[in-house]
Order: structure tokens, then C-alpha cells, then sequence
């Protein structure tokens, strides 16, 4: 436990974590005080003024509570008419120069701007000479949209590339209300991250080429879930929304705080992975290229299986650790070879010493954890002599060379059972479709070993049953996630003291021992 | 009325060469000070009453006790050359008359704060004046009374010109601090302070040129003697720079205490033209206007100044008579702060514009009465909220010619109003 220290806000006296400022400490026991600039993951920087607070007895009696550390004792006010006129005051100027054009603004519903001037300001306008102009619809490149007239100067944005990315691609140029977030000429935003600054913008200042004028946010409903583009396992919200006559569509992943995976921030390109879960899915099953209900082609993989010879399973480095288990279940049932090999998702060097990994599949620390083989060797032996492979959203195609897949698919019949369309499915002679990752729940453990837990997000018009479900209509006697899990903890003595069912919000760490060969 | 303590050699030909200088007792103080300990050094200009002449008026002495004790970090000098302050002309006379009295004073500074590294950050516009400071540190450096051994003696020093791009903010010294490490120059948030937190994160001191530049005279002739200058609590003499609608505007030595009119009249030479006084701007454009009647009880010090609600400040006088109209002084005094603001805190940044676009509305007959009592709004709301004290160096300046020349403003809304009746 942190250490507290107690002091008095407003009068009352207060017990908070010591070593903080007033924001994030008074903020912690939910007492707001109002800020900009200021932002937990880029430090103070002490340029709004808005977040002032009185000190009593206070040497200066007033201070930037992002620049102020809480001390034993301390009497802070932030009821006074003193502070409220600073509050309001700073809103207004704030104000004066700004378009106020929210009815076109992407940021409208989660602004601060708009959040704090109900809040602290509420005053009608009292500008009435000439607004400042500046330039709007800038292109910064990484799909970043500037307008230089809504921001606010907070130098959020400055600071994450010069802090975070280390690139510095942005400054503010110019003096006093001149002043503007600026790229150096010709060189645009260039870092792998650059969309965060539209989240860190507190303003509709910073907005996303790719999101800008599809949704109004109050329409968004926001689910906390996994990205599944790496095997970091940022923590995102997943915006969705379905509207009138329309199916229930993802519109955008932000990330979601969680200090121990991927703090406030996520990559561009995990980002982007929102699109995987609307288009090119997988919507119907087919048996040789027909369309068929989705019972009927259960019935044709049964049918084949009791046929088969030889049969491997193969499993996707991105399925849950529970839908790896029931797969591993199955499999004995039907006495079929498991691979994990996916060597084709591994982009070696492409990962950095940040978030991005080199591992773009979610959960392969699980095949580690259940002794899924995922080796090319291990894949070679296990389909030597099958005659049926039945893939579980593996993309073959990714990890062997083509003329070994032509050759393998010459000598096995392809079954997918998978959430999404590629060119390797099409091969496939039986094609059942599957909920992807974003209306499924599961856990998945990421590279540092650490087991999170994402419960479904979406929910379609016509919803695919979930993997586990297809598993079991094959034959697999799993039938639900709790039961995959009950099963998970009785038979996998590393997961004997977790409650799968109780993850907490920021995951658990797995002891060393766990991941030891994870990491090898 | 005047005297020659800092000014001693200005009026002596060449006296910004080296062996000019010395003929006339440049570098005269070093056997001196090198045969003391530095917190001697320091003791003495403490008792000197030395206060910091960049306008703000700090002792001296004091502030170099602020740097931590025992520190393995290496401290500096920055020494403050900006001087970008509008009606402020006195640092430059140092800077083209008697450069080796600054490197001197920097020499001693340094030697008690224990620094070997000194910057003088001199404001870019000073283009012939950089010319003359550099000429005289090489100089320095090549007769050795910089660089490895200090004039023989076992103490290091280097001192560095660092030339500003024309920003009155760089003055600032934390502005000044950020600058010279090559940022932007913004100033910083106070606490950590620069004695403990300056340059490149060491201990500074920063110290206006004419504190340091007074430091020779003090070690030469000790304490007392500079205190035999001045009042009380305004010890020495200060340089002068007076400009306004007098008939000998200019740069004049004067000690501390003299009585403002006095000097208007005797060293200035009075109004030109027998017109009448309306005002006096103190000590640079951010020290509150006094009126005719104040300054007659206004005495040049610390003190005296205080007493009337306004600042010593940088020791420029402007004098205003009464063709001055006070409403395009304040549009003329907003548009410099405003155009000078960095830009970093929202008051500062967006309401001295706001401020400044309020005054031209009056200024184009289209104010209103209400606009006065905004603008006073504004300078409270913006005052004391900033990283600094630029924009309160304009609400402070502002508030002052608001409320002691209400009448103009005034004068310029009836004007307004009757304009637009008759349309
Ligand atoms: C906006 C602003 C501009 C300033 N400009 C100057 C300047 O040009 N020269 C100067 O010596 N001090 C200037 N100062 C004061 C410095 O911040 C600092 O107080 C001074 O250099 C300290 O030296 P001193 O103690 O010897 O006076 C300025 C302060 C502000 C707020
Ligand atoms: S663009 Fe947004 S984050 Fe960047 S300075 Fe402006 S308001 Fe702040
Ligand atoms: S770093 Fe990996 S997990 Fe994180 S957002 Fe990017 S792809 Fe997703
Ligand atoms: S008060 Fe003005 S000049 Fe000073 S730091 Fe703030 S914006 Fe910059
Ligand atoms: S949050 Fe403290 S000044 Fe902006």
C-alpha cells in the first residue's frame, strides 16, 4: 500500500496517497479540479492555469495543483469565490478565440472544453471584438487532423511526441495568441503512435481523418476490451453503436489505462485492427463454395471426421485460453494432432521497445501454458500422413510457403472454422463462421505473461455462435466458457489459484515460473 | 546631481579596450578578491546593499546564498543583457563604454558563487554592441584575465556571449535559462527556483549587467563606501535612462534618493517647450504611471516608489506632457506586451489580445463606458495568474493609466457616443 498523508480540501479533512500532486491525489477520492495541460502519462507542464488552487496559509497562497505535491496537512481550497472566479475566468479566456463550433466538432460529448465551461464557467459571452484566426483541416500526416483554431495550446500533444515517441514532429510555433501547433515544413507526423494524440487532445483540436464525421460520440457505447493486434494486449475501448435498421458496427479502439500493459496509450496499428472485426468477416457457412445453414455444414465436418484417417487440429496463436482448451478437449475426443504453428504472424524486428511486438497474435504465451506445439517441425510431423485439417481461424497461408501449402492442401481436405474471409479459407471445402474476439469473451495472456480477461462487446443482429460453441456441435463436450474454465483450473496446475472468472480490470501477473519459457 | 561610480570611465576615450581600462583601474580589484574566500566576497556585497538592478530589485548578495552548499553540480553566471524593457537604455552604455567592468564584476560574481562558467545573454538588436563586448572579453582572454588561470590565479573561468533573437520574454530569466540552452524561450515555472534548478539543471545565479558591473567598485573601495550613495534601503547609484518630452533626454549616474522633479528639471533640463506635466513613467514601461501631482513627493528609490504604488523598477524615466494621449500610450503599451507575451498561459496569451483589441475600440469610437470597467476586470483576472510576471507588467501598467486617466477614456466614449447619435 502507498503511503497516505491527510489534508483538508475545502475544510474537510482528506486521507490521500502521498508523493502526488493535488490533481491526481484529490482526483483519486473523486474531487475534481479542473485541468488541461496537465496529463498523468506527460507530467505538469503548468500552461492552463486552469487547475489553480488556494492554499491556505499557503506560501504562495495560490499554486497549479498539477505542480503541487500534497503534503501532510495542507489546507486546500477549492470552494472559494476566489478560485471559482480564477476558473471561470480562465474558461473565458480560454473561450474568446475559440469557433465554439461543436455541431461540427468530433469532440463534442467528450470535450473539455465544453465539459468545464458547464461546469465552472457557465457565462454567456462577453467577446465582442474580432476572434483570432487561424488555419484549420491541417493534414499532419498518420491520418491526424489539425484545426488551429479549436486548440488550446496545452502542448499535450508537443510533449507526447517529444516525451513518448521521441520524434518531436510537433511545436508550437509563434508567441502570445499567434501562437499554433505546427509541423516543421514537409515533415509530417511519422511515428507509429501518432494517433494518440487525438485522444490525449483534450479539445476537438486533434481529430482522426479515419473516424472524423462518422459518429457522434454520445451515440458510442464504449466496452472495455484486448486489442489482439500483438501479443501486448493493449487495453482498449471498443466504440460501437448500432443505429436505426443497422447492425451493431465498431467505429473506433481508444485505448484504455491500465499502468501495467500499455498506460494510456496504444499503437496505429492495433488501432486500425477495429476494421477486422467489421468487414471481410466471415458471414455464412458453406460447403464447397455453397451457402448452406450453418447445422447442415456441422453436420458435414461430422461426417468427415468420422471419415478421416488422420486428422489435425489447428489452432490460431489468437484464440482465448479458453477456446484453446476446449480445442485441446476436442481433440483428445476425436484423437486428432494439435499445432499451434503459426510462424507466419511472427514479423520478427518489427516490434519496438515500447508497445509493438514482434508477435502480432494475442494469446501464443497460451500455447506455452497448455503445451500446444506451435513449431514448424512439430506441424510437419503432426499432419505427415493426415488426411483432414481443420483449422480454428489459423491463417495458414501466412506461415507456409506456398508451394508447401499447395502440396499439403493436395493431400488433406481443409476445414476452417473461423470469424473472418482470407485467401486461405477459401480453400477451404467447409467454412463455419464464428464470433470474432469483439462479441466473445475469453482471457488471453500477452507477452509479459500477464492474463487479462475481455468480455464480448458486440452484439450483432445475427450473432455467429461463439468458437466454443462450434466446438462442441462438432463434438467437443465443453459447453460454455465457465465450464472451459472450471476445467482450466482443475487441470492446469499453473492456473490452480486463479479465478479465471475474477480477473481484475488490469489482469494478473503469472509468476515467473509460468512464463519462464514464455519469454525463451 | 550626478555622479561617476559605474560610469567612471565612460566619458574617456577607448575605455573599452583593454589598455585604456587598465590605465584607468580595470582589473585593479582581482589581487584583492582572490586573496579573500568567496563567502567573503559575498559578505561584503551583501553589506553593500547592492540590490538586483534588472528591476526587480533583489539583494544582491542574498540571492547568491540561495545556491545549495555543498553541490558537486557545476554552477553558473548567467549574466542578463536583454535589456528589451521599453524606455530602458542604461546596460548598453556598460556594454559599449566600459566592457572590462563587467568582466570584471563577472570575474568577482564568479568567484564568490564558485562558478567557471558565466553567460551574458545580450539582446539580439545589440548587433555593434556585441561586436564591442566580444572584442573586449577576447582581449581578456588574451591578456589572461580569462580562461585557464584568472589573471594568474588559481581559479578557471570562461565567459560566453549567447545573443538573444529579439524577444523581450528572453529577459525573463528562466525565459533567459531556456534560451540559452537553445529551446524556446519560454519561462519556467517557479519553484524549483535557478539557484537550485538553472541552467541545464544546475545551480545559477542570473544577475542584471549593471548589479555585476557595480561589484568592482564595491571590492575596490569597500561597503561603505558604495553606501555612502543612496538611502537607507536604496544603497549606491543607479544609471538612469531618461526619454519623454524633456529637452536633454538621456543616460545620467545619479545616486539613489533624489527627488524625481529635481532631476527632471536639473539634469533633464525640464519640459520642452513650458509645456506641462502630466505624468511619469518611473523605471520602464511595466512600473504604474505617477501622476504630475504624486511625483512631486517621489523620490528616486526603492522605497519612495513603493510608497506611491508603483515600482523603481529599471531606472527608465519617461516623461509625459500634456500632448501625450494616454489612450494610444496604453493601445501603444498592450500592443508590446501582447506582441511579446510567449504565449504559453491562457490569461497572458489570449487576454492581453483581448485587452488590446478592447483599447482600439476606443481608440475607433466604439467603445463604451463598460469596456473601461472590463479592461480593469481583465487586469485583475490576468494578474498573478501567469507562469510570470510580463503579463502583470501590463495589467499593473494599465490598471494604473486606467484609473489615474479615467477621463480620457471617458473622453474618447462621449466622443463615441455622439458620434454615432448624429448618424
Ligand atoms: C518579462 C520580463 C523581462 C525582463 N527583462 C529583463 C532584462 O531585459 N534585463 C534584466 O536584467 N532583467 C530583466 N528581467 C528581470 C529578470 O527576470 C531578473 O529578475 C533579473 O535579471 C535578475 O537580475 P538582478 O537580480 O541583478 O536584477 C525581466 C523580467 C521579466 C518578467
Ligand atoms: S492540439 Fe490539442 S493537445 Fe495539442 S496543444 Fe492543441 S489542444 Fe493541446
Ligand atoms: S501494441 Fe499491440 S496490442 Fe497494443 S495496440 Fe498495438 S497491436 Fe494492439
Ligand atoms: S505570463 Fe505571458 S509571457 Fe509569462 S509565461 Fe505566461 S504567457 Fe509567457
Ligand atoms: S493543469 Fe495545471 S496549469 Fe494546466
Amino acid at each position: 500500500m502507498a503511503e497516505k498523508v491527510k489534508l483538508f480540501v475545502n475544510g474537510q479533512e482528506v486521507e490521500v496517497e502521498s508523493g502526488k500532486n493535488l490533481i491526481d491525489a484529490i482526483g483519486a477520492i473523486g474531487i475534481e479540479i479542473p485541468h488541461l495541460c496537465y496529463h498523468p502519462a506527460l507530467g505538469a507542464d503548468g500552461n492552463c492555469r486552469l487547475c489553480l488552487v488556494g492554499i491556505e496559509d499557503g506560501r504562495p497562497p495560490l499554486v497549479p495543483a498539477c505542480k503541487t505535491r500534497v503534503a501532510e496537512g495542507m489546507k486546500v481550497q477549492l470552494d472559494t469565490g476566489k478560485i471559482k472566479k480564477i476558473q471561470q475566468d480562465i474558461m473565458e479566456f480560454e473561450l474568446i478565440n475559440h469557433p465554439i463550433d461543436c455541431p461540427v466538432c468530433d469532440q463534442a460529448g467528450e470535450c473539455k472544453l465544453q465539459d468545464y465551461y458547464m461546469r465552472y464557467d457557465a457565462q454567456p459571452s462577453r467577446m465582442t471584438v474580432k476572434q483570432v484566426l487561424k488555419s484549420k483541416k491541417l493534414d499532419f500526416g498518420c491520418g491526424v487532423v489539425h484545426d488551429q483554431e479549436r486548440c488550446v495550446l496545452c502542448a499535450r500533444c508537443v510533449r507526447f511526441t517529444r516525451l513518448i515517441t521521441k520524434t518531436g514532429e510537433l511545436g508550437i510555433v509563434n508567441r502570445t495568441d499567434y501562437a499554433r501547433v505546427e509541423i516543421f515544413p514537409g515533415r509530417p507526423l511519422n511515428n507509429r503512435y501518432a494517433l494518440n494524440v487525438v485522444d490525449l487532445c483534450p479539445v476537438g483540436a486533434m481529430t482522426s481523418q479515419d473516424f472524423r464525421f462518422k459518429q457522434r460520440v454520445w451515440f458510442l457505447t464504449k466496452s472495455p476490451s484486448i486489442c489482439h493486434g500483438c501479443s501486448k494486449g493493449c487495453n482498449i475501448f471498443i466504440d460501437h453503436n448500432r443505429e436505426k435498421y443497422k447492425d451493431d458496427i465498431i467505429y473506433r479502439f481508444r485505448p484504455r489505462h491500465n499502468e501495467k500493459v500499455n498506460g494510456y496509450f496504444m499503437c496505429d496499428d492495433g488501432r486500425m485492427t477495429y476494421k477486422l472485426e467489421n468487414d471481410n468477416r466471415l458471414l455464412g457457412a458453406m460447403i464447397d463454395k455453397r451457402e448452406t445453414g450453418f447445422n447442415e455444414a456441422v453436420e458435414a465436418v461430422r461426417r468427415e471426421l468420422s471419415q478421416a484417417a488422420k486428422t489435425v487440429i489447428l489452432v490460431s496463436p489468437n484464440a482465448s485460453l479458453e477456446q484453446m482448451y476446449a480445442l485441446q478437449q476436442f481433440a483428445g475426443t476425436i484423437n486428432a494432432q494439435v499445432s499451434g504453428f503459426s510462424d507466419g504472424y511472427i514479423k520478427n524486428g518489427d516490434g519496438d521497445d515500447f508497445l509493438i511486438q514482434d508477435d502480432k497474435s494475442a494469446n501464443r504465451a497460451t500455447f506455452h501454458l497448455l503445451g500446444i506445439d506451435d513449431t514448424r517441425a512439430g506441424f510437419d510431423t503432426a499432419v505427415a500422413g493426415a488426411d483432414l485439417l481443420l483449422s480454428f481461424d489459423n491463417d495458414l497461408s501466412l506461415s507456409l510457403p506456398q508451394t508447401d501449402l499447395d502440396q499439403l492442401l493436395g493431400q488433406v481436405k481443409l476445414i476452417t472454422v473461423g470469424s473472418r474471409q482470407n485467401d486461405f479459407v477459401t480453400k477451404a471445402s467447409i467454412k463455419l463462421p464464428v464470433a470474432s474476439f469483439s462479441e466473445d469473451s475469453g482471457s488471453i495472456i500477452n507477452c509479459d505473461g500477464r492474463l487479462q480477461r475481455y468480455d464480448a462487446a458486440v452484439i450483432k443482429n445475427e450473432p455467429m455462435p461463439s468458437m466454443i460453441a462450434a466446438i462442441n456441435m462438432l463434438g467437443g463436450g465443453i459447453v460454455s466458457h465457465q465450464e472451459a474454465r472450471e476445467g482450466l483450473q482443475a487441470n492446469v496446475p499453473k492456473l490452480k489459484d486463479i479465478d479465471l472468472d475474477q480477473v481484475p480490470g488490469d489482469g494478473i501477473a503469472l509468476t515467473e515460473n509460468e512464463v519462464a519459457h514464455v519469454a525463451a | 546631481m550626478q555622479v561617476k561610480v559605474l560610469s567612471a570611465k565612460f566619458d574617456i576615450p577607448d575605455a573599452n579596450t583593454l589598455e585604456v581600462a587598465k590605465k584607468h583601474g580595470a582589473y585593479a580589484t582581482l589581487d584583492k578578491i582572490f586573496a579573500m574566500q568567496p563567502e567573503e566576497v559575498t559578505e561584503i556585497v551583501k553589506e553593500s546593499g547592492l540590490r538586483g538592478r534588472g528591476g526587480a530589485g533583489f539583494p544582491t548578495g542574498l540571492k547568491w546564498t540561495f545556491l545549495p552548499k555543498d553541490t558537486d553540480k557545476p554552477v553558473y553566471l548567467a549574466v542578463n543583457s536583454d535589456e528589451s524593457e521599453p524606455a530602458t537604455f542604461k546596460d548598453r552604455y556598460i556594454l559599449v563604454r566600459d566592457p572590462h567592468l563587467l568582466i570584471e564584476g563577472i570575474i568577482i560574481c564568479c568567484y564568490a558563487i564558485r562558478s567557471h562558467a558565466a553567460y551574458i545573454y545580450i539582446r539580439g538588436e545589440y548587433t555593434s554592441q556585441v561586436k564591442v563586448l566580444q572584442a573586449a572579453i577576447d582581449e581578456a582572454y588574451a591578456a589572461g584575465y580569462l580562461g585557464e588561470s584568472v589573471a594568474g590565479f588559481d581559479f578557471q573561468l570562461d565567459v560566453t556571449v549567447h545573443r538573444g533573437a529579439g524577444a523581450y520574454i528572453c529577459g525573463e530569466e528562466t525565459a533567459l535559462l531556456e534560451s540559452v540552452e537553445g529551446k524556446k524561450g519560454q519561462p519556467r515555472s517557479k519553484p524549483p527556483f535557478p539557484a537550485v534548478e538553472g541552467l541545464y539543471g544546475c545551480p545559477t545565479i542570473i544577475n542584471n549587467v549593471q548589479s555585476i558591473s557595480s561589484l568592482p567598485f564595491i571590492l575596490a573601495n569597500g561597503a561603505a563606501a558604495y553606501k555612502a550613495y543612496g538611502t537607507e534601503k536604496s544603497a549606491g547609484t543607479h544609471l538612469f535612462g531618461i526619454s519623454g518630452l524633456v529637452k536633454k533626454p538621456g543616460m545620467y549616474e545619479l545616486p539613489f534618493g533624489l527627488p524625481i522633479l529635481d532631476v527632471l528639471e536639473q539634469v533633464a533640463g525640464g519640459l520642452r517647450d513650458n509645456r506641462t506635466l502630466k505624468g511619469i513613467i518611473p523605471g520602464g514601461s511595466s512600473t504604474p504611471v505617477l501622476t504630475a501631482e504624486e511625483a512631486k513627493t517621489v523620490t528616486l528609490d526603492y522605497e519612495s516608489m513603493a510608497a506611491h504604488g508603483t515600482m523603481f523598477g529599471s531606472g527608465g524615466i519617461v516623461v509625459l506632457d500634456d500632448t501625450v494621449d494616454i489612450v494610444k500610450l496604453v493601445e501603444n503599451l498592450i500592443h508590446f506586451y501582447h506582441h511579446e507575451s510567449c504565449g504559453q498561459c491562457t490569461p497572458c496569451r489570449e487576454g492581453l489580445g483581448w485587452m488590446l483589441k478592447i483599447v482600439q475600440k476606443i481608440l475607433n469610437y466604439e467603445g463604451t463606458m463598460a469596456d473601461i470597467d472590463l479592461l480593469l476586470e481583465l487586469c485583475d483576472n490576468i494578474e498573478m495568474k501567469t507562469v510570470c510576471v510580463l503579463s502583470a507588467a501590463c495589467t499593473m501598467s494599465t490598471r494604473s493609466y486606467l484609473n489615474k486617466f479615467r477621463s480620457e477614456f471617458e473622453a474618447y466614449i462621449a466622443h463615441s457616443a455622439s458620434k454615432h447619435a448624429t448618424m
